[in-house]
């Protein structure tokens, strides 16, 4: 996998307000990166940057090892879903497509290419004014699958959206990452972070305090898992032989480990398992670490190859 | 720049604002020229039914509403843009935001020779109509024609200057509202009432080029014609370059 998005020593302040602090990062194609923190971390004004909407006062943000505003054909390259309110409420939504595709040179079908995969062909006609919050945010993804991007940038994308919605957009993100692309988004939500997203980024008063993968994250907040066997003897021996603490409950097993460590080893040892889930409290940890004061993190290569 | 500059056609032209705003300025100029004709036949009137640049003068005088027009048109092209956060796209679409700022001012231009095209073809019939019925002179002279050329020139120039107010002033409504307190009060006020500082100001400026001094009864203190040119583009010109210099610089929250 390649780093199609890099953040290097970004830093910008407004006034006297540090609003990103010298935050290093990388997304990496075929991944989604979440960029997760409260409200106020930064996340907007850290992707704004990266989209050459904000000036930084230092360091760079590239993609493809490019400025966004550097890019020769910035559409083709990267889609970007900012903001629901970004439409002029009395156009139709193929107008509002048919303008971005026109100022960028697109083929003729591509607004109606783009509305039906986002479900919105019945809609094409209809003013932008009309549409819920939920209809908006599925345009500003069609809006940025314009160009049919490698790398896709998405702020708070289900804010507003109701659980379908949620579960759709879910599943769009997930195949466009399946697909290789790179799919970076902000989130305050841990909840919807932990269901899409393959590595993260944790954001707070401006700075970047962890960057790792969900399973490391979960791993690091002194995760565990929930087992179901019908060989619990089997399982606390391969455990035993691991390192594993765990003690039986009425509910089955449970392992001081993550649900994927477990996992590898009761397929290692052929121990069928009937139940397999993490319990680990990641909201704590998050909180955990977004609450308490940090150092930001030193731009130094971890294990996983990851800038953090 | 001709994929950016029909973008920005296309989005004059997908809402109802523009075309409830030219309507509304064309029935301005009409009724402009409807009070000004009967007007020139008073006895204190400083042009006559016989003079020979009446035409000229009267269609001329049309072009008072056409150009609050551009200028607003103008503003909204950027301000809109600001208000319904659609900059951001647009920029998304072309980060080099001079040749954004620079396809609004061309896209104007070119809606301003369609709707000056409009404004004469209503003004010109009216025009021509009241004056025979009160038997004036309908001579279409070598000032007329000067008068017509000048206003293409006068409308796109506003239509440019209203661009860069807008990316200068993001807010619409104080944009718009500085806008009209400049243009229907503080330049009626001013030129009038004090000529001699009144006559270097934009509408003015556009009077004197456009040789309409007399309808408004000031003509010995305007600008020569070519004069009253060069302050119209100097305005321009220092309005567009201090939008270039500006806007790339400006974060976008």
């Amino acid at each position: 996998m390649t780093s199609a998005i890099e953040l290097n020593h970004l830093t910008k302040s407004f006034g006297d307000v540090l609003a990103v602090d010298d935050v290093c990062a990388v997304a990496r194609s075929g991944q989604v990166t979440a960029l997760l923190g409260p409200n106020g971390a930064g996340k907007t004004t850290t992707l704004r940057m990266l989209l050459g909407l904000i000036a930084p006062n230092s360091g760079t943000a590239t993609v493809g090892g490019r400025r966004y505003v550097e890019l020769p054909d910035p559409v083709r390259q990267v889609g970007a879903v900012l903001e629901a309110s970004g439409y002029h409420p009395g156009r139709s939504a193929l107008a509002h497509l048919r303008i971005l595709a026109t100022a960028s040179t697109l083929p003729c079908d591509a607004p109606m290419r783009v509305l039906a995969e986002t479900d919105l062909a019945g809609d094409a006609r209809r003013r932008v004014g009309e549409f819920s919050l939920g209809m908006r945010q599925r345009l500003g993804l069609a809006a940025a699958m314009l160009g049919d991007p490698g790398v896709l940038v998405l702020d708070e994308p289900t804010n507003g959206l109701d659980p379908p919605g949620v579960r759709w957009l879910r599943g769009y993100v997930r195949a466009l990452a399946d697909e290789g692309r790179t799919v970076l988004l902000s989130s305050h939500a841990l909840s919807e972070v932990e269901l899409i997203a393959d590595h993260v980024l944790v954001m707070a008063h401006g700075r970047l305090l962890r960057s790792s993968s969900l399973a490391a994250l979960r791993a690091e907040a002194g995760v565990g898992s929930r087992v179901r066997t019908p060989d619990p003897e089997r399982l606390g021996a391969a455990l035993d032989a691991a390192g594993l603490s765990h003690r039986r409950t009425d509910e089955g097993v449970a392992v001081d480990a993550t649900p994927e460590q477990v996992g590898e080893l009761a397929a290692l040892h052929r121990i069928v398992l009937h139940g397999l889930e993490g319990t680990a409290d990641l909201e704590k940890a998050f909180f955990r670490l977004t609450q308490e004061p940090h150092p930001p993190v030193a731009p130094s290569m971890s294990a996983e190859g990851v800038l953090s | 720049m001709k994929a950016l500059l029909s973008a920005e056609l296309l989005k004059m032209r997908s809402t109802r604002a523009t075309t409830l705003l030219v309507l509304a300025t064309l029935v301005l100029a009409v009724l402009t020229i409807a009070t000004m004709v009967p007007g020139v036949i008073e006895e204190n009137s400083p042009i006559s039914l016989d003079d020979p640049g009446l035409l000229a003068i009267v269609v001329g005088s049309g072009f008072g509403a056409p150009q609050v027009l551009m200028t607003l048109l103008g503003v909204l092209a950027f301000t809109q843009e600001f208000r319904y956060g659609t900059v951001t796209s647009t920029y998304l679409g072309e980060p080099r935001r001079m040749r954004v700022l620079v396809a609004k001012g061309l896209s104007l231009a070119l809606a301003s020779v369609v709707i000056t095209t409009l404004t004469l073809a209503v003004t010109l019939t009216l025009s021509i109509a009241l004056i025979r019925s009160q038997d004036g002179d309908v001579t279409v002279a070598a000032q007329f024609w000067q008068t017509v050329a000048a206003g293409f020139v006068v409308m796109a120039a506003y239509g440019v200057v209203g661009v860069a107010i807008g990316a200068l002033v993001p807010n619409q409504i104080a944009a718009v509202v500085g806008v009209l307190i400049w243009m229907l009060a503080v330049e009626q006020m001013v030129i009038p009432l004090f000529p001699e500082v009144g006559r270097w100001m934009p509408f003015a400026a556009a009077s004197s080029l456009m040789q309409l001094g007399p309808s408004y009864g000031f003509d010995d203190q305007l600008l020569s014609v070519p004069m009253g040119g060069l302050v119209l583009v100097g305005y321009t010109a220092a309005a567009v370059v201090l939008a270039l210099g500006i806007t790339p610089k400006r974060d976008v929250l």
